[in-house]
């Protein structure tokens, strides 16, 4: 059960957030100084908010097209798809909030959280590439292997990857400028039916590389993940269509070709 | 360790000098710090180095430092009071641009510099909440970074339009000061915004400040707006320095007995514009404060 507001230890960084919340979404600022509960807040820290001039908020006029900029930068096709305002309408959202309040990174907060399905397997290959950019660490146990840093998989609809090409080449060379003038979404929806796995890579520069994968592959890399024992793994590529005696030098292969990582 | 009062006598005198950060100079028109220097040499004793690590370092700010002269590290990345930011990346990148500038210290907002984790698009810069429970993660915060630098690391009053908390601003950083055993840097620019946001005097709070711990000065112009009846001043780094901020300046000078260095923040605007504000604030700071010797 979570602690009770009025119980809370107050805390000042929960008062910093609050406000960035307030600063980026007038409905959430509206919130914190009308009477329904907010369960993020302890009563002192509302307190301290509901001080702050609600026009101290509105000073800046491009914050949000700023954070926006960002967001566009890692989904131009995704939002071509879907449109700017639901974009837009991001930073008013739960997911926008829980990225503030728990140091989340708001462009994988945008794909994982907000995103989702709403635009198709485009929004799964640009959330995968956003993933890939950031090359995190992988968090699982020692001794077991994952997917390397920077290499992504995802399983679309099939054709998704030459639809999105397709896109960005109608966004042209300024994706942003191509993405400010439009007025409703794109008609054209991205593919829904088939499947197909798409493998994203890292290269030195930090530039990506997007290509096919096979299903067993890209089974494979999926089952990686963060980190899971090499036996098990092992069995997942029997599994797959390895043969049993193989099995063990395909994930030492793949190791050697950066695809997985020992975490040692 | 001694205390600061104690280690200030080792802070070089850096005199007047002038900011940049990653870019600022690409615009046309905007000041070079070496054709400053050139034209101005006392005006640009020092360079302050406004860093984000992931951007670097700029071609104006890699060649002063290959000249091997004054600098200061100003970061811009960093929320002190939030312990997840001290990974070991981002340090090891500030130890890289500490070993390329051979700063004579680090100094910055001591605000939120950016909401979540250090990302693209999450940058803004908020106060800090003006209430005595934010006053020691950010201290733990700024000696940390203190250890790991070798440096004395100076936080600064941030701007803001709107303010959170009960504290005067100087109340809070002298808390801060003294429990980082810490000097500040005290931007009057900021300082005139806080006062204008609580209706106060310029030089509110003045009295009960501790004074002997400013080592570093920033002047900077803002631009005054209006919305809706509210008055707020933008941080605009302009040619337009408020009378306040003046009256802030002349008042700190007179009573900060460890000043080291006084910055005049202009680094979006041509040398023949700032060369008057550089020209005041000299005349302001006195012989006292001129650099003991530059290279």
């Amino acid at each position: 059960m979570s602690t009770p507001n009025h119980e809370r230890a107050f805390d000042p960084r929960r008062v910093q957030q609050a406000l960035v919340c307030m600063l980026f979404d007038p409905k959430y600022a509206a919130r914190v100084y009308g009477e329904a509960e907010l369960a993020e807040l302890g009563v002192r820290e509302r307190a301290l908010l509901r001080e702050v001039d609600p026009r101290a908020l509105a000073t800046d006029d491009m914050r949000r097209a700023r954070a926006m900029h960002a967001i566009l930068d890692e989904f131009p096709v995704s939002a071509a798809v879907v449109g700017l305002d639901l974009v837009d309408r991001f930073f008013a959202s739960p997911a926008f909030r829980r990225c503030v309040f728990e140091r989340g990174a708001m462009a994988l907060a945008f794909g994982d959280d907000y995103l989702r399905d709403r635009a198709k397997g485009v929004g799964a290959l640009e959330t995968a590439m956003a993933h890939a950019r950031r090359r995190r660490p992988r968090t699982g146990p020692p001794a077991s292997l994952a997917r390397a840093p920077g290499v992504e998989i995802v399983r679309v609809p099939d054709q998704t990857l030459a639809w999105y090409q397709r896109g960005r080449q109608r966004l042209g060379d300024e994706p942003l400028r191509a993405l400010a003038k439009l007025r409703k979404p794109w008609k054209q929806k991205p593919p829904r039916r088939g499947a197909q796995w798409l493998l994203i890579e890292t290269d030195g520069d930090g530039s990506l590389a997007l290509g096919g994968a096979s299903a067993a592959l890209g089974g494979l890399l999926a089952a990686a993940g963060q980190g899971i024992a090499p036996a098990l793994l092992r069995a997942r590529a029997i599994e797959l269509g390895a043969a049993p005696e193989d099995a063990a030098e395909l994930l030492d292969d793949l190791v050697r070709d950066g695809l997985l990582v020992d975490l040692g | 360790m001694p205390s600061f009062l104690d280690r200030v006598a080792a802070l070089p005198r850096l005199g007047l000098g002038v900011s940049t950060e990653y870019g600022a100079g690409a615009r046309d028109g905007a000041l070079d710090p070496a054709q400053l220097r050139r034209e101005h040499p006392g005006f640009a004793q020092f360079l302050e180095v406004g860093v984000e690590v992931s951007k670097g370092l700029d071609d104006d700010a890699e060649a002063w430092a290959a000249r091997g002269l004054p600098t200061t590290y100003h970061f811009l990345d960093i929320n002190l009071d939030e312990p997840a930011d001290f990974d070991e990346t981002w340090l090891a990148q500030v130890r890289a641009v500490c070993a390329q500038l051979d700063p004579a210290w680090m100094c910055g907002d001591a605000g939120l510099w950016h909401f979540g984790a250090r990302e693209r698009g999450h940058m803004l810069l908020l106060p800090p909440v003006l209430e005595r429970e934010a006053v020691a993660p950010m201290a733990a915060g700024i000696a940390r970074l203190r250890e790991t630098t070798g440096l004395e690391v100076l936080p600064e009053n941030p701007p803001g339009a709107a303010f959170v908390g009960a504290m005067h601003l100087l109340e809070f950083f002298a808390a801060l000061a003294d429990a980082a055993d810490t000097g500040l840097l005290l931007d009057c620019a900021h300082l005139a915004m806080f006062q204008r946001a609580r209706g106060l005097d310029p030089l509110a709070g003045f009295d009960d400040f501790c004074w002997d711990r400013v080592v570093e000065l920033h002047l900077a112009g803002g631009r005054e707006l209006e919305r809706e009846g509210l008055a707020w001043v933008e941080d605009d780094h302009g040619v337009e320095i408020l009378p306040e901020t003046w009256a802030i300046a002349e008042a700190a000078i007179d009573r900060a007995s460890n000043l080291r260095a006084l910055v005049v923040e202009c680094e979006r605007n041509a040398i023949a514009e700032v060369v008057p504000l550089f020209e005041r604030a000299a005349s302001l700071a006195g012989a006292e404060l001129d650099a003991v010797a530059s290279p």
